[in-house]
Parts: C-alpha cells; sequence; structure tokens
C-alpha cells in the first residue's frame, strides 16, 4: 500500500513530471526522496488500524495493467471531486463546515480502500504503470517490457509496510532514572532509558517503530519533561511534547536498474530481501501485526508463480539514474507518446489492447474529502484553541481543495509543509 | 510569629524563581517550537464583504482571522471584534450610509476606520523562529492580544501567514507545561496586577450599543454588567458583537444589553471571579482547565472590585518585578 500510495501521489500531483518519478524511484535512496514518503499509510496508532490496513492490501492484487491517461484530463478529475470538499452555506450559520470529515487521512484511505474492488485495482493498475514509465524513461525508445502482475499470495508492498525502523532515542540533559513515554505505547508503558557505553551524560533506548509520527516525553526521576535537542510541538491537548517523523528506512538494495529486460517486478522482488533482513532484526521482538504479514510472505516458497521465483539479490543493484530538468520526449511530444504506447500495446500480449485510452480510476483517497478534518466538530473546542488537527496523510499534501460557490463566496484550501509541521489553510475570497 | 515570616519569605523566593524560570523557558522556544504538528488556518481575502467575513468567523467558531491581501500577495492584518465594533459605530453616526456599510469589503475598513479616528487594523507580525518571549512581548503591544507569525517563502520570497498566537494560547501553555506555576502562591493583591480604577461597567438595561461604545473607549475587551449596588451580574465582551450583527443588522442596535445577551450563543464559558486572597497558581489551573479571558475580582459578598485580564497576568509572567 505504501509503495502505491506513493506512485499515485506522484500521479496525481498538478506536476506530475519526471522528477517525480525519479523521486519515487529513488524513494529508498536518498534521504531527501524519502520525504516524498514520509508520511506513508502507516501513521498509526492502533493495533486495529494495522489489522485494517492488512486486510485492504490481500484484495489489492487484481492484476490489470491499465496505462497512464493524456496527462492533462487529471487536473480536471481532480477538481471535480474535490469540489465537494468543502461547504460554504451563509444560511445555516454556526455549523463548521468540515464535520463529516474521516478523522484520519490513513482512515479514509483504508475505508474506501475496503469499500470498492474495482478502485483498488486501479491503485495496482497504477502502480504497475508507474513502473512501466520507470523503465521508459530509462531506456527512452527501448520497447518497455510487460509488467507481469504479481499472484495474490505474494503482495510485495506488505513487506515494505512492515518495516519497523530501529530508532535511537536519547536523552541528554541529567537525571538518574530516565523512561520515555509517548503514543508508540499509548502512553502508558514507559521504557527506560541506559547509559551509553561511551557517553555516561546521555542516556538512551533503541526501538523499533513503525514508520510515521511519534509522539513522547521523558519521566526524567519522576518528573516529566521534554528534550530540548528533539522537535517539539504542541498535541491537541495542548501539551508540549517531542515528536520525531521516522521515514521509510532507506536501504542499499532497493534500486530500480537500467538494464533492460528487467522485470519491473524487480523493486517488488527487493522488498522481499529487505524484509528478510529485517526479519531477523524482528526476530526476538514482538511481533506487530504488519510483520506478521511479512514473515509469513518470507515463509512463501520462493516460486511465486507465473514462472517468477523469488528475487535473492546477492550484489545491490546500483541505481544509474539522475536527476534532471528535462521532460522527456515522451511527454511533450505526442508523437513520440502515441509510440510508446503502440510500442507497449505490441508488447502486451494479454487482450488489453488500447487500454491506454481508457484513464485509469480515480485512486480511491480522492473520493474521500481530501481536507484534513476540523477536530472542534467533535465538541473537543475547549481542549484544541490551537485548532490542531490530525497529522494529515502525505497523499493529501499540496491538492487545493474547493468549496461549491455560494453566496458569491470561494472557499480554497489546501494542506502545505511548513517546515516539519502541516499547515491546513483555508482562504475564503469573493469571485470577482 | 517569626516561623510565618519565614514562610512568607519562601513562598516570596519560590515565586520569583518560578517566574524567572518561566521566562526563560519562553525565551528558549521559539513560536515555531509550540505549534502542533499539523493545524489549522483559516485566512480571509481583503476583497471580501465585511458581513461576509462576519458568516465565516461565526461558522468556523473563531474570533479573528489573518488578512490576505490577493493583488500584493502580502499578509493584510487581522481581522478582530473591534473591526466590527468600529463599523457598528461608524454606522450609528452616519445611518444614511447603509449602502456603503452594506458593500464594505474589508480592505475598505481602513477608511471607516479613519473616518471615526480611531486605530486602523493590527498589522503587526512576528517572525515564527524568533523566541516565545518576544512574540508575548509584541502580543502585549497589539490591540487584540494576538500576534500573526508570518514568514517568507525561501523560492518566492512572498509572505506566508504560518499561524496566530493568541494570550489564551500563551498563557494555557504555559499553565499546562511549565510545572513552576506551583510556585505562584502569593496572593495576586500583592501584585499589583489587577486593574481596580475606572472600571467601567453597565446594567442590565444600559442599550448596547452604549455598552458598545464603552468598549472602544475604554479600549477593553468586556464590560461588567453590575446591578444598583455594584454586584457583579454577567459580562459583555467584545466577541459578543460578532453574534450581535449576525446577519448583517446593524440598524437593530436600540436593544438594551440584557437582551442583547440573550443572543449569546449556548456554549459560553461563564464569567469568572476570584479574590485578591487568590493564588496565581490558582488562576493559571482556571486556566489551563477552561477557555477563560479574564477575572473579575469581587469580594466576599460578590461586589465587583477590579479585573485581571490575560495581558495583565502575561505582563506580570515577562516583566514583572516584584
Amino acid at each position: 500500500m505504501t509503495e502505491n500510495n506513493n506512485n499515485n501521489n506522484n500521479l496525481f500531483n498538478n506536476d506530475a513530471s519526471m522528477l517525480d518519478i525519479h523521486d519515487n524511484d529513488d524513494v529508498q535512496q536518498h534521504d531527501n526522496a524519502n520525504l516524498t514518503q514520509s508520511f506513508s499509510a502507516m501513521n498509526v496508532d492502533s493495533p486495529n488500524e494495522l489489522e485494517g490496513e492488512a486486510d485492504n492490501t490481500t484484495n489489492e492484487l487484481i492484476p490489470q495493467p491499465d496505462l497512464l491517461p493524456d496527462a492533462t484530463t487529471l487536473p480536471q478529475q481532480q477538481g471535480r471531486h474535490h469540489r465537494s470538499a468543502l461547504i460554504f452555506d451563509e444560511d445555516e450559520d454556526e455549523i463548521p463546515p468540515y464535520t463529516n470529515h474521516n478523522e484520519h487521512g490513513a482512515g479514509s484511505l483504508s475505508d474506501s480502500a475496503s469499500d470498492s474492488d474495482s478502485d483498488l485495482s486501479s491503485v495496482s493498475s497504477n502502480s504497475n504503470m508507474q513502473q512501466q514509465q520507470q523503465q521508459q524513461q530509462q531506456q527512452q525508445q527501448t520497447p518497455a517490457p510487460v509488467a507481469p502482475a504479481p499472484t495474490p499470495t505474494t503482495n510485495p508492498t506488505n513487506s515494505t509496510r512492515s518495516n519497523m525502523v530501529p530508532v535511537d532515542i536519547t536523552w541528554q540533559q541529567g537525571g538518574n532514572k530516565v523512561y520515555v513515554t509517548g503514543s508508540f505505547t499509548g502512553w502508558r508503558k514507559m521504557i527506560g532509558l541506559v547509559p551509553m557505553p561511551d557517553q555516561p551524560n546521555i542516556l538512551h533506548v533503541k526501538l523499533q517503530l513503525p514508520p510515521g509520527t511519534h509522539r513522547f516525553r521523558f519521566i526524567v526521576d519522576n518528573e516529566l519533561r521534554f528534550s530540548d535537542y528533539l522537535p517539539t510541538a504542541t498535541d491537541q491537548m495542548g501539551n508540549f511534547v517531542n515528536y520525531l517523523e521516522i521515514n521509510e528506512p532507506p536501504s542499499s538494495n532497493t534500486a530500480p536498474t537500467t538494464n533492460t529486460q528487467q522485470q519491473p517486478v524487480i523493486q517488488q522482488q527487493e522488498q522481499f530481501t529487505q524484509s528478510l533482513n529485517d526479519d531477523n532484526k524482528l526476530r526476538d521482538k514482538p511481533i506487530s501485526a504488519r510483520s506478521r504479514i511479512a514473515l509469513e510472505i518470507e515463509r512463501e516458497p520462493d516460486d511465486i508463480g507465473n514462472g517468477f521465483t523469488r528475487f535473492r539479490g546477492e550484489t545491490p543493484l546500483l541505481k544509474n539514474i539522475e536527476y534532471t530538468q528535462d521532460i522527456p520526449a515522451v511527454f511533450t511530444d505526442p508523437t513520440v507518446m502515441e509510440q510508446y504506447y503502440l510500442t507497449l500495446d505490441q508488447q502486451q500480449n494479454n487482450h488489453q489492447n488500447m487500454a491506454w485510452l481508457t484513464p485509469p480510476q480515480l485512486p480511491p483517497h480522492l473520493e474521500n474529502v481530501i481536507l484534513n478534518s476540523y477536530s472542534n466538530s467533535q465538541g473537543t473546542n475547549n481542549e484544541n484553541n490551537s485548532g490542531a488537527l490530525p497529522i494529515p496523510n502525505h497523499v493529501i499534501l499540496n491538492h487545493l481543495a474547493t468549496s461549491s460557490i455560494k453566496h458569491n463566496t470561494l472557499c480554497v484550501a489546501s494542506i502545505v509543509r511548513y517546515k516539519r509541521k502541516y499547515v491546513t489553510q483555508i482562504l475564503y475570497a469573493p469571485l470577482q | 510569629m517569626s516561623i510565618s515570616r519565614e514562610a512568607g519569605e519562601k513562598i516570596l523566593v519560590e515565586q520569583r524563581l518560578a517566574v524567572e524560570s518561566i521566562r526563560t523557558f519562553l525565551n528558549s522556544k521559539t513560536s515555531y517550537d509550540v505549534l502542533p504538528v499539523s493545524y489549522r488556518l483559516i485566512v480571509l481575502d481583503t476583497s471580501l464583504l465585511v458581513k461576509k467575513s462576519l458568516n465565516v468567523l461565526l461558522q468556523n467558531n473563531i474570533v479573528s482571522a489573518p488578512l490576505w491581501d490577493s493583488q500584493t500577495s502580502r499578509f493584510a492584518g487581522l481581522l478582530t471584534s473591534s473591526d466590527f465594533i468600529n463599523v457598528i459605530q461608524y454606522y450609528f453616526s452616519n445611518p444614511d450610509k447603509f449602502e456603503l456599510v452594506d458593500k464594505l469589503q474589508l480592505d475598505g475598513l481602513k477608511d471607516i476606520e479613519r473616518a471615526i479616528g480611531v486605530d486602523p487594523l493590527d498589522t503587526a507580525s512576528i517572525h515564527p523562529s524568533r523566541p516565545l518571549y518576544e512574540a508575548c512581548l509584541k502580543m502585549m503591544e497589539s490591540r487584540s492580544g494576538r500576534i500573526p507569525l508570518i514568514d517568507k517563502d525561501e523560492e518566492t520570497h512572498r509572505e506566508i501567514v504560518v499561524s496566530v498566537l493568541t494570550q489564551y494560547r500563551i498563557l494555557k501553555f504555559v499553565a499546562l507545561n511549565c510545572r513552576e506555576t506551583h510556585f505562584l502562591q502569593r496572593p495576586i493583591g500583592e501584585l499589583d496586577i489587577i486593574s481596580q480604577q475606572n472600571i467601567r461597567s453597565c446594567h442590565m438595561t444600559t442599550p448596547v450599543i452604549d455598552v458598545i461604545q464603552l468598549l472602544t473607549q475604554a479600549g477593553v475587551s468586556s464590560v461588567p454588567i453590575v446591578d444598583d449596588n455594584g454586584f457583579l451580574l454577567n459580562v459583555y465582551e467584545a466577541v459578543d458583537v460578532l453574534g450581535l450583527i449576525k446577519g448583517g443588522i446593524y440598524n437593530d442596535l436600540s436593544l438594551s444589553v440584557g437582551e442583547a445577551l440573550m443572543r449569546r450563543s449556548d456554549d459560553f464559558e461563564g464569567v469568572y471571579t476570584c479574590t485578591v486572597n487568590d493564588k496565581l497558581s490558582t488562576i493559571m489551573d482556571n486556566i489551563r482547565k477552561s477557555r477563560v479571558h479574564r477575572f473579575f475580582v469581587v469580594d466576599a459578598n460578590g461586589k465587583l472590585m477590579g479585573v485581571l485580564t490575560l495581558s495583565d497576568i502575561l505582563k506580570y509572567i515577562l516583566l514583572g518585578t516584584n
């Protein structure tokens, strides 16, 4: 799911340029690129949500390699679906316009995912498409290979989601008994810190945390404190806490290759290797729902059907990709684009001819209200005077949502990053 | 005897140390540090009609919003309840200008404010990476007890409205996160922070327009309502004006303040009182628990003695010397 989200994000960005796709390619390689997926669907605290998402991914495997629509149709679609996002109603006072929104970006994503199987297929097809594009962009006019459909038992994205990231949490502001507690333990359990071997003044503890944003505080000699050396924020209740945004782990062996005729599934297979490595780390830890799935996949036989065997890369496939400002001809020159799709068609022996003529369905998260929900609609007004909102899922960043125009007033909104925080900005303006 | 004096001195020292520690804390953090990881911000375009901006505020359950000039792509000030009060006053003295008031845009407020001779919109702001202490000082200078956080985009060099800090938000933050507030044990009567002179009050039968005028004349955010014997009954706040003129009714202000209070929404927090013997720690505890914007100081019988506003409290924490 994580990978799919990333792909979709790029696809549906208003400027879905090659740069974005490159970014996506290299997500596992570069810290910078990691930003693009830092808030993947894993921004979860409750195990239920974990389970829910896991369920969805098993549905997700309908192989249906659709092709990209003409890029210009995307913003229109987007606009149409966002239109209902906001309500501006002059007559009905005191109704917060966003009352019915889902609490959480990730939540709404998985909700809609389970609603409709056809939507899911479009998600996976988009990601297939993405991979084909990646190939295309590397090979320019070389015919792109066919993307074989993964078999239902081996969804590669599961393994990505199972990655727990080792995080070293340190405390360097004195005290004898230092514990850390936070959203990762439900604020109940306290985890003790131990002095570092070489620097006894610094206490630390290594935690295995799922990617996402984690809030925490330290308990230093029975006193609740926060670190001055870590990012801080105010939570919805107004408590000052430390927080960490944990990205997908960078891994050295998940590079897409420039070799021709490498299967697009290569990335997926590399995820398996990744999960294999993680497996060792996880062995003596309590296993989350997510990791359990990864382990199950790992225990599957190496033969994954369709004549493919699991890829056990010994040597890291070093990427040979550069960032560029130039838009490849396939996106700018209609004749090149046509040729590309015709070539794809010829390659495709799966009776999906001209499938690229039909645009893929919208990703399910776009069917839902994109804008971050107001928490004051739940009557927590009193405690939430700073307008704190749930942390948005990264797929909803930098989209422009609009209301329907009522009484000549338009309301537009978008969620953007400000440094390491997120602003859901809503602008009311008249039509002129 | 000497024991009690010793205890008194201990309280004195503890309070001084606590205040210093809170100041150090506010200096060590920036405004950015205390923002939530994710939050909302409602911005109004300056070409929006004033009456529509009122609806937006009421819908979103807010009493103030930063303005954005889309012509210049710049922050254009902070819209607060006092701007609406200015419009009311302007209309009250120029009843023939209904057309103008009805079609008034937010960027026309400055003309109204010039016409009635009051200060224009607050345009002060501060960069989010400045220390919180500095932001608080600047906030106290502003009429509205708020300070917008404005940054510049690195690429486009255009202004970005990041957030708006309020006195209540800062004080609640201090109350929640500075355990030092427990050591503020001196009675507030000793601290010389209560406004006791010149408290403008009104009666239930006072016309609401007089109360509104009182708000601007005295430069206060609320007027206490007392009975004939000076006992506190209720309060009329500047933000109550928003509900009063909801729907663009500027001309029907002949009603009394008591009648005007009937239009107040049900979630009104109530009137908070304290006595001169209460301690700042108790006050801060109340700020932490409830959305309170001022405390009326009453004597044992409930007679109004003075008022302790959030800016009085903030000023003491930031600058108080005793």
